[in-house]
Formats: structure tokens, sequence, C-alpha cells
């Protein structure tokens, strides 16, 4: 259906060996839409990505023309563009792959990106793990300088522009655009608090954009073939092409590069070649672990930002996680409270508090140790944690927890009356 | 500063631009609660006790870290609120230990105020508490991290007041910690102000606690002696005891802000020296006996004249001191300078290098009144002799009564050697003071007068604001009020036609004879002081 006319874009050069390599990647048109980009007033960049649809692939969703419209003209202070290369969400394994086989399509975009809001300078904050990646980005950020994309008077214009690679020391909340902001600077990567905004008060106190991989990586091809190819894929408000990462029990596990609005179905049935021995979906977690899990009868509905907000949970990075009839529910919120009350940065009260007394709960009831009120302070907490927290952590803690307790509600209960897990354990680890 | 109009719980208030939402309703007379918060410290927003509601906004806002804006109308008493002050208050207490019968800070903690007041009265976490071992991080603290709820305010004292980042935050997720860098010891001179600002029994200070329940002590409200900087302090006693147990500061924004010194803090374990001077005595021929006060003071009168009779009034020489109160000061020109005429009258200067942190100064005079004994008149008169110089005229021979209101080391005063001379050579040494000294040691006549906690007065500090001290103690054994001896000298030198009462009436005939403090009365200096007047302020330093 959808996908019978799409060719992919973003993923495209990654077929070809050495695509991680400058050569290549200039082979197949790279740093074309750079030259195009600086051909034109940096207006004119933010309008076409504005017109194009493009929509954060952080996981926000947030409109990225109108998020590098707020940085704001008339200062004397510098710009900063920061690339959020920490993707830590578990479930989420899509950035990883652009840093892998194409970091040059990050670079470009950030180069583009850098010189629409008037930056001088860009940073990329990568996860500490990702040692490999961080390598390849190191590399394809020297040929780039040494080609003249990076450094001073870029292609022979006035704009320079110098792009710096900074790996994190391993904590989710680094991937928090504001927590980015701070561990940048050399802090404890603690959100700041909002506003003011990283657009007005960012990166050493001037305005800042935080840039997921993906988001920066479209930006080429939207200078290329232009913002009404893009804002053509995909349903309205939810436009362009997406890399899905598909996980837990499908047959191919992967990333995948579709429109968006591809059914959930369809991408783990035909692309993802449905669920080995043809066991049914009992549970999908759309967007990576801080989206609140779907049933299975529920899959049938449009991977995008606005039709997973209707269906009650979050479109969040694009990057589903199915589970099979042999998946414990019980345990699988425990496993993702505990990593949020792992990762929660401890700064304040509602989450540090509750998303360890989430994690205790949960591990009562999977344990055969729970009792029905438990399940009541549980959603409570949830509730006691939504919207009173500094960052979006607390709340993408409690909404998985929400999800799971009110989509497998019986579940949990029979965890209590028969006092241990029916499903002994179920295979999610 | 322009000004907003907002609403708080439906009544309207102007409030300036810039005021958060606890400041603006504290003006309205709504209590936003609030651990995290601190008016000098940086906004964190992290402890989320403070969450107020905004008509027409879905969530709800941290009260500190919301700035007014035209027309806003807040609110702080809806279910939502209530719901969410609730929820932080639940949280809190998860893994607090609840053992309030043997925190120190029980009585004035703000966790168990709000618990009071707001707080879940049973918990609904049945789980085992993270727990820690109690710590001496220093600074005269102990850190117990179960009472901790990571409000922040150590952390940024340390690093926003002493520019010193000693202490801080570490680890994360709900095993995050208060800790010392690399376990060292919290070393600045501020860090007794965390004991005062710890909302919960977390940081306590190792001198006062467990000595008494904070509903003990009676505060009395006063001026810290140590330094010329004059930081308005809160004097804790317990009245059955007789007893300081602690100082606090006291808010002035004019003069210390919200903190003090740990010298100041600490600096009144002296007031109950066991060593005191409790009695009047007269020292002769290496034995020293008490003498009653009516007869020491008419055998002291009698003994001053005498000099002055066969050898004039040069050679007396007068050691005033800086830490006596503007009323003494006055008083030891009235006795002295006007009503004897002499003009050796002087007093040592007792500096030591300033110690100066981020925003907090701690001030290199280390008298309480320097400047006010200045003004006062405790200064050489014409061709008259400084404190060295009478010293030098002492040892020599020209001098032949010395009389030192505070006594000290032999060094305060001048060269030790040509000291011990001058105070050998002498006919008559008075001294009045509270402890013995190096120079009460060697006086003929030793008055015991009191300290700053056991009498009323005025200290003018380097900035020029005259501040009360206030009496806190009860006298002691049989030492005198240092203003009362000296009336009494100067009735019995039949130099003071009329005496008063106590010293603010003392004050009222200084403020008429000193020009600087023309005007000013007790109740115009008030709890937080006055400075005293410009015109005469420049005069004053030099
Ligand atoms: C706890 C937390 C973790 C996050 N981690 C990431 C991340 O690893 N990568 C990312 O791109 N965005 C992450 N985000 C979202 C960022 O805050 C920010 O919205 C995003 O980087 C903006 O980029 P975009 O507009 O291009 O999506 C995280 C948000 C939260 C609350
Ligand atoms: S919500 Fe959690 S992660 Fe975010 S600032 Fe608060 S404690 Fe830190
Ligand atoms: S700074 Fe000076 S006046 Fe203030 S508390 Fe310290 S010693 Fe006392
Ligand atoms: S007082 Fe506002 S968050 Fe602590």
């Amino acid at each position: 259906m959808l996908t019978a006319t799409f060719e992919p874009v973003l993923t495209k050069t990654m077929q070809y060996p050495e695509s991680h390599t400058l050569e290549v990647y200039r082979k197949h048109g790279g740093y074309e839409a750079l030259a195009m980009a600086l051909q034109k007033q940096p207006d004119e960049i933010i309008d076409m990505v504005k017109r194009s649809g493009l929509r954060g692939r952080g996981g926000a969703g947030f409109p990225t023309g109108t998020k590098w419209g707020f940085v704001p003209k008339s200062t004397d202070k510098p710009k900063y563009m920061c690339v959020n290369a920490d993707e830590s969400e578990p479930g989420a394994f899509k950035d990883r792959l652009i840093c892998q086989k194409d970091p040059h399509q990050l670079l470009e975009g950030t180069l583009i990106g850098s010189y629409a809001i008037g930056a001088n300078r860009a940073y990329i904050y990568i996860r500490g793990e990702f040692a490999h990646e961080a390598r390849l980005l190191e590399r394809a950020i020297e040929e780039a300088r040494t080609a003249g994309f990076i450094g001073r008077n870029i292609l022979g214009s006035s704009w320079s522009c110098e792009v710096t690679m900074y790996v994190g020391a391993g904590a989710y909340i680094c991937g928090e655009e504001t927590g980015l902001i701070e561990s940048l600077e050399g802090k404890r990567g603690w959100p700041r608090l909002k506003p003011p905004f990283p657009a007005v008060v960012g990166l050493f106190g001037c305005p800042t954009v935080v840039n997921n991989v993906e988001t920066l990586a479209c930006v080429p091809h939207i200078v290329k073939l232009g913002w009404e190819w893009f804002s053509s894929i995909g349903p309205e408000r939810n436009s362009g092409p997406k890399l899905y990462g598909l996980s837990g029990h499908v047959n191919r596990p992967g990333v995948f590069e579709l429109p968006m609005g591809i059914s959930l179905r369809e991408l783990i049935d035909e692309h993802g070649g449905g669920v080995p021995g043809g066991r049914p979906v009992k549970g999908v977690i759309p967007g990576g672990a801080s989206c609140p899990v779907l049933r299975g009868d529920e899959i049938d509905l449009p991977m995008d930002f606005d039709s997973l907000t209707r269906a009650g949970s979050l479109f969040g990075t694009g990057t589903p996680i199915v589970m099979d009839d042999t998946t414990c529910m019980v345990r699988a919120a425990w496993i993702t409270a505990r990593f949020f009350a792992h990762e929660s940065c401890g700064q304040c009260t509602p989450c540090r508090e509750g998303c360890g007394w989430m994690q205790r709960l949960l591990w009562k009831i999977e344990t055969g140790e729970g009792e029905e009120r438990d399940l009541d302070t549980l959603l409570s907490i949830t509730d006691q944690i939504e919207g009173n927290t500094i960052c979006a952590l607390g709340d993408a803690a409690a909404w998985p927890t929400r999800g799971f307790a009110k989509k497998f509600r019986e579940e949990f209960l029979q965890h209590i009356t028969e006092r241990r897990c029916p499903l002994g354990g179920g295979s999610l680890h | 500063m322009a000004s907003v109009k907002i609403k708080v719980d439906g009544r309207e208030i102007a409030v300036e631009k810039g005021t958060n939402l606890i400041e603006a309703a504290k003006n309205a007379g709504v209590a936003v609660p609030h651990f995290c918060y601190h008016p000098g410290l940086p906004v964190v927003g992290v402890c989320r006790i403070c969450l107020c509601e905004l008509e027409g906004r879905p969530k709800l806002v941290a009260g500190c870290a919301t700035q007014v804006e035209e027309g806003m109308h807040v609110i702080t008493r809806s279910a939502k609120v209530a719901d969410a002050r609730r929820a932080v208050m639940e949280f809190l207490l998860i893994h607090h230990p609840l053992d309030c019968p043997m925190c120190d800070k029980g009585g004035e903690c703000t966790l168990q105020d709000y618990t009071m007041l707001m707080g879940p009265a049973r918990s609904r976490f049945k789980f085992e508490k993270i727990t820690w071992p109690e710590e001496d991080v220093g600074g005269k603290l102990v850190l117990n991290k179960n009472r901790c709820i990571l409000c922040m305010r150590c952390v940024n004292l340390c690093k926003e007041v002493a520019g010193l980042d000693e202490i801080a935050v570490l680890s994360r997720g709900e095993q995050t910690y208060i800790g010392t860098v690399d376990g060292r010891k919290i070393e600045n001179e501020l860090a007794g102000n965390i004991a005062d600002i710890c909302p919960v029994g977390a940081l306590t200070s190792k001198d006062f606690r467990f000595r008494a329940r904070p509903w003990e002590l009676t505060n009395v409200s006063s001026v810290c002696p140590h330094c010329s900087k004059g930081c308005n302090i809160t004097v804790g006693y317990h009245p059955r005891r007789n007893e300081i147990l602690r100082i606090t500061a006291r808010t002035n924004m004019d003069v210390n802000q919200w903190w003090i010194c740990d010298r100041g803090r600490g600096g009144f374990h002296f007031l109950h020296d066991p060593k005191r001077l409790l009695a009047p005595a007269r020292a002769a021929n290496g034995t020293s006996r008490p003498v009653p006060w009516k007869q020491a003071i008419l055998d002291i009168a009698q003994a001053l004249r005498d000099i002055i009779v066969r050898h004039g009034a040069r050679a007396v020489g007068v050691v005033g001191s800086g830490t006596l109160t503007n009323e003494e000061c006055y008083l030891t020109r009235a006795v002295f300078k006007d009503g004897l005429g002499v003009s050796n009258v002087d007093f040592p200067p007792r500096p030591q290098p300033e110690v100066a942190y981020k925003k907090f100064t701690i001030e290199g005079d280390k008298d309480p009144n320097a400047r006010g004994a200045a003004l006062c008149g405790v200064a050489p008169g014409a061709s008259g002799l400084g404190v060295r110089d009478m010293m030098r005229a002492a040892a020599e021979g020209t001098i032949k009564a010395l009389v030192f209101l505070r006594g000290g080391p032999l060094d305060l005063f001048g060269d030790p050697a040509i000291v011990e001379r001058a105070l050998q050579k002498v006919d008559l040494l008075l001294v009045v003071d509270f402890v013995p000294s190096p120079v009460s040691d060697r006086a003929h006549w030793v008055l015991p007068g009191v300290t700053f906690a056991e009498k009323e007065g005025t200290f003018t500090n380097s900035n020029g604001r005259v501040q009360r001290i206030r009496k806190v103690l009860t006298i002691r054994g049989d030492t005198r009020e240092d203003w009362r001896i000296l009336q009494d000298l100067g009735q019995a030198l039949g130099v003071l036609p009329v005496t008063d009462p106590d010293p603010e009436r003392i004050f009222l005939r200084l403020a008429q004879a000193v020009p600087a403090f023309s005007g000013l009365s007790y109740s115009t200096v008030g709890e937080l002081g006055a400075p005293i007047a410009a015109a005469t302020a420049d005069v004053a330093v030099g």
C-alpha cells in the first residue's frame, strides 16, 4: 500500500560498501545539498523545513522548522547546534545506524541546520557506549574538514562552521536536551528548568538548537528534493520518510526506512517477517520504552505522531518492541520501570522517589507477593509523578507503567490472586 | 521597577516584575510551601512542593521557578495543588527514617512542619528503606543522609556564597546523595550556615546538637561581637541553665543578608569560661583579694585623684576598647576626657587578615565597634598620646596611672618589652575586663565587666550602621555592666553630675553630644539598625 511507491532516501547509500566514507557519500550526491543551501538565505532554509512538515525524530515530534525559527536573529551571542546522538531509549537503535553507515549524511544535515540558525559551531553529543560509531564520526569530521565542508569559509561562502564531537559517559538523561547541554558544559547531566528554552538560553547561556540525528539526516534531502516532496510522504502533519527500529519477537528485527504513517501491523508482519513460530502478538511498545504499550488487538493503526497519541500511546522514536504471548507483561513493566529508576537523574522528588517505588511494587507483584491495593498504589504513583517533574523522564517512567497496568490489568490481577507469575517470568529479561 | 497586577487565590495584588510566585503569594498573605527555594540561593526547583496552578494552564508550575506576569491568576488552594503537595510529601517520606524523637532538627524542621500540615498520616511504602551511615563532613557539621531531601541548599551555599565546591551531589536516581568532594572535610568558614538553612535534620551543628530542643531556647536578637561587619544574630539561650547554646544568623539585607561566619556562630563559648573575672579585686605584693564594689570604686577614684593632683591629668593614660558599646565609649570620653581633662585617650586596633568569600567577607577589623569608639571620642585629645606612646611614656615614668577598659596580650598595646615596663612602673594600673589577661595579671585593681551578651547597648559597624546588642544572660557573680562601672567611677570622681539607669538613656545623651548619632534613639535603631548621620559618615572613617 503506502510503501509501494516509496523510495528510501535516508538509507539509500547504506547498501554500498564503505558507505561511511566521504568518497562513497559524494559519489551518490553527498554535500550537494550543502552547496545548494549556501546559495540560499538562512531564512529560506528554515522556511523550507517548516513547509516540509518535518517533526523531530528524537521522541517529542516538535516541528523542526518552528524550533529553528525560535532562535533569536538579533543577538550578539554565538549560537550553537547540538546533535543529539545519545540514543539510549530501550528499543531505539536507528540513530546508531546513521552514525555507523552514513555519518556524512548527518554531518551535511548538521551543517545545513547550523547555517540556517546562524551557528558557527556544532557539537555532536554521542552516547558513550557508541565507541565504534564515535570513531567513524570522528573520521568523517576529519574528512569533511579536509574537503572544506567544515571550517572557514565553507565552499567559498562567508560562513564558517566547526563541528566537535563529545562522547557522553553513559546516562540516558543526557539525551534530554537540557541534560545534554549541562553535560556538554562539563557538569552533571541534570535537566534544566524550562523556561528559558535552549533556543534562547542554551549551551553556555547562548541560543541553541538540539536536534536528533535522524531529524538532521532528513534535512539534506528536503533541500535537495524540495519540501513538497517531503511533505507528500505520509499523513498530513506527520510527513516524511522514517527509520523504524523494530525489535522483540519478530523474525527480522532491524531498521526499516518506510514512510511515516505505515501500519504497525504491516511493519511487523511484512517488514519484520512476523512473530517467530507464528505466535500471536500480545503487546507492542510502539515507540521506545517510554511509550505506553498497545495490546495485540490494537496494532492496526498508522505509525505516526498523531495516530498514536489518539490511541493513548506515543509515537516516540518510532521504534516498536514486539512481545508475543509468552511475555509476562508484569515483568515487562518491571524491566521498563527498573530502567527508568536507574536512569532518573535524582534531581526532582517525584521522579527520584516515585520510579524506585514503582519498580519495587512491580517486582512485588511479579514475584507473587502483590496485593490488589499495590496495583492501586502503583497507578496513583503514576498520577503523582506525571506532569510534576522538571523533565519528561518522570512522565516517561509513569506512562509505560500505567499503560501496562491498565492494558493488562487482568494479568496483573492474576499474578496477585495466583500468588505467582502465571508465565513463569516470561521471556523478556 | 515596574510592577504587574496578578491574582493569588482570587486576591488582586500588585507585585514587582521578576518576583516569583512564592514571594508574590507571600505579599498576598498566602504561604506557598517550599524546601529548596531560599531567597539567598539560586533557584533549583527540585523539591516540587511549591507546585501552583495557573489559571488556564493544564500543568502545575513550580512557584519558585515561575515569575509573575501581568494578569496571571495563581491558584494555591485547588484540589490539584493539594494532591501534588501531598504526593511530594509522601515521596519525600518513603525513605525517610521518621526519627523525629531523636532528630536534632525536631521542632524547627520544615519537613516535620509540613507533614503535620498536609502530609499523609501513614505511608503506603512497605519496603525496606535505603539507609546511610552518619558522617562527619567537617565544617562542624554532621551529615545524616537518611533525612536528606536533596534540596541542594548546602551545595549551593558553598558554591554560590562561599564560592567553593566543597560539597556536592553524587550518584543518581534514588541513590543520589550529598557528599563532600573526594571525602575531604568542608573547610570554609561559612559552612555553619548550612545548619541554619538545611530544612531537615540532615546537616546539623556538632556544636549545638543534642544540647537542647529548640523550643527550650529563648531567642534574642543581637549583633555579633567578633568583627566590624556587625552581622545580625539570634542568640539562643536556655533560661533555666542561664546558658547560651547557639548563635544563628538573623537576616539583615543591609549587613549580612542571611549569613554569618563560623567565628561568629561559635564565638560564644568564652562567655561561659570558668576563668571569668567575677569580683572586683585589689592586688598587692603578689596576692589578690576581693574588695566590695563600693570600696573599690572609692579607692580607685581616690588613687586617680591623687595622681592628677600631684602630676596633672597628663600623667593619666586611658586605653579604651573597640569592643565596648557606643554608650560605654561615650562614657569613657565623658568621664576621662571631658571630666578629668585627660587627653591620653585611645584604643588599640585589632587587625587580622580579611577573608573574602564569593559573596561574604569576614572583615579584618576584629573590633565590633571601632567605628563607634572613634566617633564617640575614644581618641587622643589635644596633644594627647596614642596607645603606643602612652606605653612609652609610662615606661619612661611620665604617665603614672593607666586605665585599661579591656586587657589583652601585651603586644596588642605596643612593643611587649615596653608594655611590660610600663605596667610595672605605673603607680596605678586599673583593668576592667571579663577574663584575666597578661594585663590584668599585672594590675593593681581589676574590675569585672561583662560580655556582649550580658548588657544592652549599641555597636556601630564599619559601614556606619548603629545596631543594638541585647542582654541575654543574667549577670554572673559580682560582675557589673561596663557602662555602670564607668558611671560609678564618674560619680566617685565627681565628674558625672547625672547618671542614667539604662543604656537607652545614655544613648539619648550620646545622640545629643555626638553629631553622627544625632536624631537616633533605640526606637529608630530598631531590630535592624540605622545608619549614622550621612554628613558625619566621611569624617568618621578617617
Ligand atoms: C529522558 C529523555 C531522554 C531523551 N533522550 C534522547 C535521545 O537519546 N536522543 C534524542 O534525540 N532525543 C532524546 N530526548 C529528546 C530530547 O530532549 C529532544 O527533544 C530532542 O533531542 C530534540 O530533537 P528533535 O526535535 O530533532 O527530535 C530525550 C528526552 C528525554 C526526556
Ligand atoms: S524528572 Fe527525573 S530525570 Fe528529569 S529532572 Fe526530575 S529526577 Fe531528573
Ligand atoms: S563576619 Fe564578623 S560580624 Fe559577621 S559573624 Fe563573622 S565575625 Fe561576626
Ligand atoms: S521550592 Fe520550588 S521546587 Fe523546591
